[in-house]
């Protein structure tokens, strides 16, 4: 096989949530500046679930984020932009080809991959997990030059392993989706309009749904359900629970405190761009405060897996810490919902 | 750096190591005076700490599978699924067959009777040779 090169300009940049980061980066390669709390509260990034009666990897399912791709999707649809998604490819050699393609038109595209077999991911997360994003933006011979947002630099990874990751099994497996942007954003795009709509629709998602397991009621129901826990299923299980509660908070793309932290910086750069509007700023303090409640929330739940014999913190400790969280988020939702723009 | 997390990091400064240090990630920070800021950092101790126990408890789990290959009241299939962490619907999916028939195979008496095919398909998800499958290394 002879050796051919593609390599688009693309700057890889490092964010603190893959598909955010992904979208974000693909934005800017097209022409709009857009940062990643921009897109991440446009696109809906901010979302719970819990799902006590399915079990992920023994544990309790809990989602922080949105389904696959919505981050996506939803700032483009907002946005108003010419983005294309391939939600599913039968063929993985077509959907390799469909890629190639793409390389040689000189469109950087947004793979989702799971992460178990992805080699160059830090050893430490590679669980079964697939909902993570990354960007393809080269091909040389046999390896495909990615742009992670999880690391440092952009790393290398072969034809093999890169359709390996593409059609990962399992839960929300991959199925080798890929999207990208069709054309050079070339018109100045208004904001504020898409900005608009994101937060009413992530208002929504949190406190507007009429089901209890969803946004700030599913999580009050897993606060409850967590000083349960030990009565029910002993200390060791609770301990794995709660450590997998943990996890999912903070290191499968940082769902509770980081993500809270990117919602209150979406906030401010939304409330800057509306001449200063007070309430957003407010709000966007409000969220700052909240993520640093998750992280004291981690930082005890931690301690506790630590000393699994001897638990130093009860977990009614921890329950309540869980249910003022709740509370402080509402608050802030209930401020967004209130805002007239 | 948040005010919370300088707390943090304060109290926890005698068991501060890093156990994980292969690539450094960004992490966004809130404080009221400076606002968001954005960092480049390993993820910070307590993190990791969680990040271990959940791999601790994947060893725990994959020795108790071991002795009951050992005992011969599973099959080495049960063992190679927990060594790669899935699970029976995951696996019948990378099998593509149904999960009943994968939980089957996780007898060793079911296992004794498996096609060569069968096996040759398995040692193709775990990564090893189909004489490993049959007898792991803790067998020998």
């Amino acid at each position: 096989m002879e050796t051919t090169k593609t390599l688009i300009n693309y700057t890889h940049r490092q964010a603190g949530h893959c598909e955010s980061g992904a979208t974000s980066n693909l934005f800017k390669h097209n022409g709009l500046e857009l940062s990643e709390p921009m897109a991440f509260g446009i696109g809906n990034g901010l979302y719970f679930s819990y799902i006590p009666f399915l079990k992920i990897q023994f544990a309790p399912m809990i989602s922080f984020r949105n389904l696959p791709n919505t981050v996506f999707k939803r700032s483009a649809a907002y946005l108003g932009i010419d983005a294309t998604v391939v939600k599913k490819i039968k063929e993985p050699k077509e959907a390799m080809e469909m890629l190639d393609r793409n390389l040689e038109m000189g469109i950087p595209t947004g793979c989702q991959v799971g992460v178990f077999q992805l080699t160059f991911f830090p050893p430490e997360y590679r669980m079964h997990y697939n909902m993570h994003n990354l960007v393809v933006f080269g091909k040389e011979g046999n390896m495909y030059h990615v742009s992670d947002t999880v690391m440092e630099h952009p790393q290398l990874i072969t034809y093999d392993d890169l359709l390996r990751v593409r059609y990962a099994k399992g839960a929300f497996a991959p199925q080798g989706k890929m999207y990208w942007i069709n054309h050079a954003i070339d018109k100045p795009i208004d904001l504020k309009p898409a900005i608009i709509l994101g937060i009413k629709k992530t208002v929504n998602e949190m406190i507007g749904i009429p089901f209890p397991l969803v946004g700030v009621k599913g999580l009050r129901w897993m606060a409850r359900d967590l000083k349960k826990w030990p009565k029910k299923h002993g200390n060791d299980k609770t301990s794995f629970y709660l450590g997998q509660i943990l996890r999912m908070a903070e290191d499968f793309g940082t769902g509770g405190a980081g993500f809270r932290y990117i919602y209150g910086a979406f906030l401010k750069e939304a409330g800057e761009l509306f001449d200063h509007h007070q309430e957003l700023l407010e709000a966007s303090d409000m969220m700052g405060k909240t993520a640093n409640k998750w992280r004291e929330f981690t930082y005890i739940g931690a301690r506790n897996c630590k000393n699994r014999s001897k638990p130093e913190e009860d977990y009614g400790t921890l329950s309540e810490k869980l249910l003022e969280i709740a509370a402080g988020e509402e608050k802030v939702y209930q401020k967004l919902k209130k805002i007239k723009f | 750096m948040a005010n919370a997390a300088n707390e943090v990091t304060d109290k926890s400064n005698s068991d501060n190591e890093l156990i994980y240090t292969y690539n450094r990630e960004l992490f966004y920070h809130f404080d009221k005076e400076k606002g968001f800021t954005q960092k480049v950092e390993y993820q910070n101790p307590n993190n990791q700490v969680i990040i271990k126990q959940s791999w601790d408890a994947a060893e725990q789990r994959l020795d108790e599978v071991k002795q009951k290959v050992i005992i011969g009241k599973s099959s080495p299939v049960a063992y190679y699924m927990e060594k790669i962490l899935m699970e029976v619907p995951m696996l019948a999916a990378y099998m593509e067959i149904s999960s009943w028939r994968v939980k089957r195979h996780l007898k060793s008496r079911v296992f004794k009777k498996l096609k060569p095919e069968t096996l040759q398909k398995y040692a193709g998800i775990f990564g090893i040779t189909v004489e490993e499958l049959v007898k792991p290394e803790f067998m020998r």
